[in-house]
């Protein structure tokens, strides 16, 4: 019949992974839109850490094309 | 009957990537992250990419549905053309009326309705149906809405930004999202290139080896790969508009935090369900997704009765194409005759569904309503800034009204001692007459003066 174990492999693939990345990438978003505040001081870091946010983001990007492209892991 | 059957194939090809194009780049057009053509013609070109970089072609391609191959029944060209008219038809009617519905689905249908007529119910494995199609169709929109669902949750509850000191919201700066919209839906569109356009590849190449032309166990030819390649990218980049509205507009109303949200969920359920052995069909993790999105976000209206005509086209699509696929195998039973009149009354009801589209054109120019693209470039302010603004509104035009008030006093006075004055030496002295127009005029440009301002705010 269907493979149970195969679906909940895949849904909590998947969770994890939106999660992980949506989570990030609103925490870059919200650092920036502090970064960009004038009453904050520490601007320069939340900047920094908006980026690396972001970087990470691009990584996990670049791990999904990883994925898609059958001519790098095979 | 090859070449037919190709061309034919081509077409369906075609569907697919215009029925599709809706499930990586609606919700990036409806938030105003890229512009309608753009948007489809960089789906276009990831999907022409995606085709060509997975050569791990999907070799059977009705996946152990018909019991095809050795010891099981001989598929034949007939039959392939008969499934295919059956998914092309279903796609055309459900781009008409804008649902977006699975194009596998319709493909596994019209090959199945083929293949019950063509040799009878014992060349069906109902358990493979069951399994590989029926329960994903189910299961698929329940985890992408459920996972778009928390995502959405979660960006919002990240972004949202309050005064510490008076509880006040600050200004959200949520715009971000936009940027990686254009990243997660571009995910999508690849992820998509890679699977959709091999299934049209591996039909050729069935049909190619059914009828000789090449020797089995061999993957699709170039000029297949390229051929199939070119006619997704081409059926995405006309783009299936009225899905597209649908997806973008006809659920929910998306905001960038829920799109992107949406459609890294999307991303994410298709790479996780091609990669960890559990098919899902894309176009049904991304309605889900942004149904999910559509919950998420609090405010937000989701459009029940949208999604409910939608689960209807879903329930139907295997069964109307089977229906289609059953009823143009029965036809083409009678040899070329029976095969050529499938065709002319294939080609004559894909015309007339064209025909019918033409009498309400929604291309990329309405696909998403102005007003809803307007709603994204102008801040609607919330309810507590309203009453701010009305405050402060007030507090102006009293302002405004004290100074009209003393100019009038003071005009009075400057033309009472003009009178005064000039009383004795000319009688009929014309300057109350300006001096009351120039109040008037003051008054009018503060009344006049209220609402501009306050509409520039």
């Amino acid at each position: 019949m269907i493979d149970w174990i195969a679906f909940l492999t895949v849904a909590a693939a998947t969770l994890i992974a939106a999660v992980v990345i949506v989570g990030l990438y609103a925490l870059g978003v919200r650092l920036y839109a502090v970064s960009v505040d004038d009453s904050v001081p520490s601007t320069r870091v939340a900047r920094a850490a908006a980026y690396a946010c972001f970087a990470v983001c691009a990584v996990g990007v670049l791990y999904g094309v990883y994925l898609i492209v059958p001519a790098f892991h095979s | 009957m090859v070449v037919l059957v190709v061309a034919l194939a081509l077409f369906f090809d075609f569907t697919n990537g215009f029925h599709d194009t809706a499930n990586a780049m609606a919700t990036p057009i409806a938030t105003g992250a890229i512009k309608p053509k753009t948007a489809v013609a960089l789906a276009a070109v990831l999907n022409l990419v995606g085709a060509f970089l997975s050569t791990e072609v999907a070799k059977t391609i009705s996946g152990g549905l018909i019991r095809e191959g050795s010891g099981g029944v001989a598929i034949t060209p007939e039959l392939i053309f008969a499934g295919l008219l059956g998914a092309v038809l279903w796609n055309m009617v459900t781009w008409l009326l804008g649902l977006p519905s699975s194009s596998s689905h319709a493909l596994f249908g019209g090959l199945v309705g083929a293949a019950i007529v063509g040799i009878g119910f014992e060349s069906i494995n109902p358990t493979v149906l069951l399994s590989k199609i029926l329960l994903p169709a189910v299961l698929a929109p329940l985890i992408a809405g459920c996972v778009a669902y928390l995502c959405t949750r979660l960006a919002y509850a990240i972004t949202r930004r309050t005064d510490p000191d008076s509880g006040d919201k600050l200004v959200q700066k949520r715009g971000g999202f936009r940027y990686g919209q254009v990243f997660s839906s571009s995910l999508v569109a690849l992820a998509h290139g890679t699977n959709d356009a091999q299934k049209t590849m591996g039909i050729v190449t069935l049909v190619l080896i059914s009828a000789g032309l090449q020797t089995g166990g061999t993957g699709p030819e170039l000029w297949v790969i390229t051929a199939c390649a070119l006619a997704i990218a081409l059926g995405t980049y006309v783009g299936g508009w009225r899905i597209i509205r649908t997806l973008g507009s006809g659920l929910t109303d998306v905001k960038p935090a829920q799109g992107f949200a949406a459609e890294t969920s999307t991303a994410a359920a298709i790479l996780a369900s091609s990669h960890l052995g559990f098919a899902l069909s894309t176009t049904h993790v991304a309605s889900g997704s942004v149904v999910g999105s559509g919950l998420g976000r609090r405010g937000s209206t989701v459009r029940w009765r949208a999604i409910g005509k939608i689960a209807l086209a879903w329930l139907f699509t295997l069964p109307a194409a089977a229906v289609v696929g059953g009823l143009a195998a029965f036809i083409a039973r009678f040899g070329p005759v029976g095969v050529t009149i499938d065709a002319i009354v294939g080609l004559t009801a894909i015309v007339w569904i064209f025909v019918l589209s033409q009498r309400e054109r929604v291309d990329h120019s309405n696909a998403i309503s102005e007003v809803a693209a307007v709603g994204g470039a102008v801040r609607i302010p919330s309810k507590k800034e309203r009453r701010r603004l009305e405050a402060r509104a007030r507090k102006t035009a009293a302002r405004e009204a004290k100074v009209v008030r003393l100019q009038k006093k003071a005009a009075d006075r400057e033309a009472a001692e003009l009178q005064a004055r000039n009383a004795p030496e000319q009688p009929s002295a014309p300057s109350p007459a300006p001096a009351g127009t120039r109040t008037g005029a003051t008054a009018v440009d503060g009344a006049a003066g209220r609402p501009n301002k306050q509409g520039d705010r």
